[in-house]
C-alpha cells in the first residue's frame, strides 16, 4: 500500500507509491546537448573580467538577465492586482577555468571557493535595501532547465519580494518553534541521525538525508548539524566540510544514477530582519536529480507522487561506490 | 520592461520576462500526432484489458465492459491511492504519515483512438463533462474523502503515458495544498471586503479586456494576470458558485463548449502542444462557500521548471498574458 507523508516544514503531503516502486534504471533522462570546449563561450571569455573573481571562480552578470537593477524599485497596484518591475540581479557563477561540465568532477578546493563565492555575493546583495531574498542555485542538464552542459556554472538571483516557497518554509518552521521552542531542522537532524535509514552520508558538520516526504526519487537535503539561519554565517567554519559533502553527493548521483540532470538550491533565511529568523530557521541545501516529470495532478494539487520510498533512495545512494571510477 | 506580478488569490509572485518574450512559435514542440497502437487497452473491444468499469455513458444501453460506450471510467491499473482499507494515521517523531487511501480512476473520453478531446462532437464532449460530474458526486459520498481532483495530462511532456484520450480522477483523504492556499487567500479577501476575489477578478478582466480569450453566456476564459506558465488559461463560471458538482445541465453544456473552444485554440496556436488541465472546486461538504469560486486551469507544457523556480516558487514566464490572450483570441 502506498503511504501519504507530510513534510513537517511546509505541510505538503507526498504520496510514496511503494506499489509502483521503480528501480533507478527505469528512469530515463532526456539527452542534454553537450557543448565542446571549442564552442564554449565561457572558455572563450575566461580572461574577461567579471563582477567578482577568486581562485578560478568568476561571477559575471547574466547576458540575458531576468532581473535588472538599473531602474529604481517601485511597487504599483492595478485594480486588485499588484505589480512591480522586475528589479534585482541575476548573476552566473563560472565555477572553474577548465572546461569541466559537472561540479562532481571539480576539486574540493574549487567547490569550496564556489560556496564561499555564493556567500560573498549573498552578503553584497543583502546590503541593497530593496532585496528581500537571494537564491544561489544550479541547473545541470536539460531536464533541470539548462539547455546544454559543458562548462560548470551556477546562478545567483537577488529578488525584491519574498517568494512563496520560502515563505512557506519559514512560516512552517516558525509555527514549530512557537510551539516547541526548538528548531524544527535541529530536531530533524537528530531524528534522522538516530534513525539512520534515510541518511545517505554524513561528516563532521553536515548530514545528507533523503527527506521523509520526498517529492522526487533520490531527492536529498544537505542539513548542517550546527544551527544557523543563514548560509553566509553558517559556512564560516565549515566550508571545507560542505565542499566535501557536496562533492560526495554529486558523485553518488553521477556514478549511481548515470550522470543525471540535477538542481540544487541553497535555502537560506531572508536577508531582511535577520534577527527574526535567528532561532527558528536553519539553512540547508536541496539537491535533486531530475528523473520524473511533473504532471497535471502535481500541478493542480501541489501533491507529489514519489515512485520510490526515500528509505530506498537513501540505501541506494549510500551503497554507491564513489571511489570506483569507470 | 520585465515585471513582477502578484496573484491576488494565493499571493504568489511571478516574473514576466519581457526582455526575452516568446511567441507561440518560439517554444520547442512535442510530436503529439497519434500513432495507431495495435494494443491500446482503451480502445473498444479491449474492455477486458482494463479493470472493471465503475461508470460509463452507454447511449444504447450496452452491457458494462463491452463496446458501445461514449465515455468509460475504470479504476487506474497502477493506482497511486487505493479505496480498500482504512485510514491509519501515525506519528513518527516529528513526522506524520497515513495509509494511502483514496481512489484513482481513468476516464476514457471517447472510443476513437485518433480523436482528441477537441475533436469530439458536441454530444460526446457533453458526455465527458457529465461523467466528470457523476464521478465527482459518487466519490464525494465516501466519508473518508475530503477532496476530488479531476485532471488531464495530454502529451508526453505533460506526463501522459497512454495516448488514447483520457482524464484522471483522484479522490484524496485531505484537501491538497494548492487548493488550501487558494481557499486561505480567498477567505482572507472575503473577510476584508465581503466579496469573492474570483468574482472581482472576473469584473476586472472585463474592464481590462486584454487578457480575455473567449467567453460564452456562462463562462469566461482568460489568461491570468500573474500566470505561472506561458499561455496559462483559466476557465471560470461567470456566476458565483463554489462547487462544480452543483452546476446544472445548461452550465455543463456551456462548459463543454468553452473547454473545447479553448483546447482548439491551444492546438492551433501552439501546434498541438502537450498540456495539463485540472479542476479546482470547493472541498467535499463545502459546496456553499461564499469566498470560493470553482474553475479550470489549463497549462500548455512549453517550458521546464529550473532550479530557481523549485527553490523559490517564483515562476519565470516568458510570455505576457495579454500577448498570449491575443494570439489565442485571434485563432
Amino acid at each position: 500500500m502506498s503511504l501519504l507523508r507530510k513534510d513537517p516544514i511546509v505541510g505538503r503531503w507526498t504520496i510514496i507509491a511503494t506499489e509502483r516502486a521503480r528501480r533507478p534504471a527505469a528512469f530515463v533522462d532526456p539527452q542534454s546537448t553537450v557543448t565542446e570546449r571549442k564552442d564554449c563561450s565561457y572558455c572563450q571569455d575566461i580572461d574577461a573580467p567579471g563582477v567578482y573573481e577568486s581562485h578560478g571562480v568568476k561571477v559575471i552578470n547574466s547576458s540575458s538577465p531576468i532581473l535588472d537593477d538599473s531602474k529604481p524599485f517601485e511597487r504599483r497596484g492595478h485594480g486588485l492586482y499588484d505589480v512591480c518591475h522586475s528589479y534585482g540581479s541575476h548573476e552566473i557563477v563560472v565555477e572553474t577555468r577548465e572546461h569541466v561540465a559537472n561540479m562532481a568532477d571539480l576539486s574540493l578546493d574549487q567547490i569550496k571557493t564556489v560556496m564561499q563565492t555564493y556567500a560573498l555575493r549573498m552578503q553584497t546583495h543583502s546590503k541593497n535595501p530593496f532585496i528581500e531574498y537571494v537564491l544561489a542555485y544550479k541547473n545541470y542538464g536539460v531536464a533541470a532547465g539548462s539547455r546544454n552542459i559543458g562548462h560548470a556554472r551556477s546562478q545567483i538571483m537577488a529578488v525584491p519580494v519574498l517568494p512563496m516557497r520560502v515563505k512557506d518554509k519559514i512560516s512552517g518552521a516558525q509555527k514549530y518553534f512557537d510551539y516547541h521552542e526548538r528548531c524544527l531542522f535541529c530536531d530533524m537532524v537528530s531524528q534522522e541521525i538516530k534513525n539512520k535509514e534515510r541518511v545517505v552520508v554524513e561528516n563532521e558538520h553536515f548530514v545528507v538525508i533523503a527527506p521523509f516526504a520526498s517529492r522526487f526519487p533520490f531527492e536529498t537535503w544537505i542539513l548542517p548539524k550546527g544551527h544557523h539561519c543563514d548560509f553566509v554565517e553558517g559556512i564560516v567554519d565549515s566550508a571545507d566540510s560542505l565542499a566535501a559533502i557536496m562533492k560526495d553527493i554529486l558523485l553518488r548521483f553521477k556514478i549511481g544514477l548515470n550522470d543525471p540532470a540535477y538542481n540544487y538550491m541553497i535555502q537560506s533565511s531572508p536577508v531582511k530582519n535577520p534577527s527574526s529568523f535567528k532561532e527558528n530557521y536553519h539553512w540547508h541545501i536541496e539537491v535533486m536529480p531530475r528523473l520524473t516529470r511533473v504532471a497535471g495532478f502535481e500541478r493542480g494539487t501541489g501533491f507529489y507522487t514519489c515512485p520510490i520510498p526515500p528509505e530506498m533512495s537513501a540505501s541506494f545512494l549510500r551503497e554507491v561506490d564513489i571511489h570506483a571510477r569507470t | 520592461m520585465p515585471e513582477l506580478r502578484r496573484d491576488p488569490v494565493v499571493g504568489r509572485w511571478v516574473i514576466i520576462d519581457s526582455d526575452h518574450t516568446k511567441g507561440p512559435s518560439d517554444f520547442s514542440k512535442d510530436d503529439n500526432t497519434p500513432t495507431r497502437q495495435a494494443i491500446c487497452p482503451f480502445c473498444p473491444g479491449r474492455e477486458h484489458q482494463t479493470p472493471d468499469e465503475v461508470d460509463a455513458v452507454r447511449p444504447l444501453k450496452s452491457l458494462p465492459n463491452t463496446s458501445g460506450w461514449l465515455v468509460r471510467t475504470v479504476p487506474n491499473k497502477f493506482p497511486v491511492l487505493i479505496p480498500e482499507g482504512i485510514i491509519e494515521k501515525e506519528g513518527i517523531g516529528i513526522y506524520d504519515q497515513m495509509t494511502g487511501i483514496g481512489a484513482h480512476e481513468v476516464l476514457i473520453e471517447g472510443p476513437d483512438h485518433d480523436k482528441g478531446l477537441s475533436e469530439l462532437t458536441k454530444e460526446e464532449m457533453q458526455a465527458v463533462i457529465s461523467q466528470y460530474q457523476s464521478r465527482f458526486r459518487y466519490l464525494s459520498q465516501d466519508s473518508r474523502f475530503k477532496y476530488v481532483v479531476i485532471f488531464k495530462n495530454f502529451g508526453s511532456s505533460a506526463g501522459a503515458t497512454v495516448e488514447h484520450t483520457h482524464s484522471q480522477i483522484i479522490a484524496l483523504p485531505m484537501v491538497p495544498k494548492t487548493v488550501l492556499e487558494e481557499l486561505k487567500g480567498a477567505e482572507h479577501y472575503h473577510q476584508y471586503r465581503g466579496r469573492c476575489v474570483f468574482c472581482d477578478m472576473i469584473a476586472q478582466e472585463y474592464q481590462d479586456k486584454e487578457r480575455i480569450v473567449v467567453e460564452n453566456s456562462s463562462f469566461l476564459a482568460f489568461c491570468p494576470y500573474a500566470p505561472r506558465y506561458a499561455f496559462e488559461i483559466c476557465i471560470i463560471p461567470k456566476a458565483h458558485g463554489a462547487d462544480f458538482a452543483s452546476s446544472d445541465e445548461k452550465t455543463q453544456a456551456h462548459l463543454a463548449q468553452i473547454l473545447q473552444d479553448v483546447l482548439k485554440k491551444i492546438k492551433k496556436v501552439l501546434k498541438n502542444p502537450s498540456y495539463n488541465y485540472y479542476l479546482h472546486t470547493a472541498p467535499i461538504g463545502y459546496a456553499n462557500l461564499a469566498c470560493y469560486h470553482w474553475h479550470i486551469e489549463i497549462i500548455p507544457k512549453l517550458t521546464r521548471s529550473v532550479g530557481f523556480e523549485w527553490g523559490t516558487g517564483l515562476h519565470i514566464v516568458p510570455t505576457f498574458p495579454q500577448d498570449a490572450a491575443r494570439f489565442l483570441r485571434d485563432a
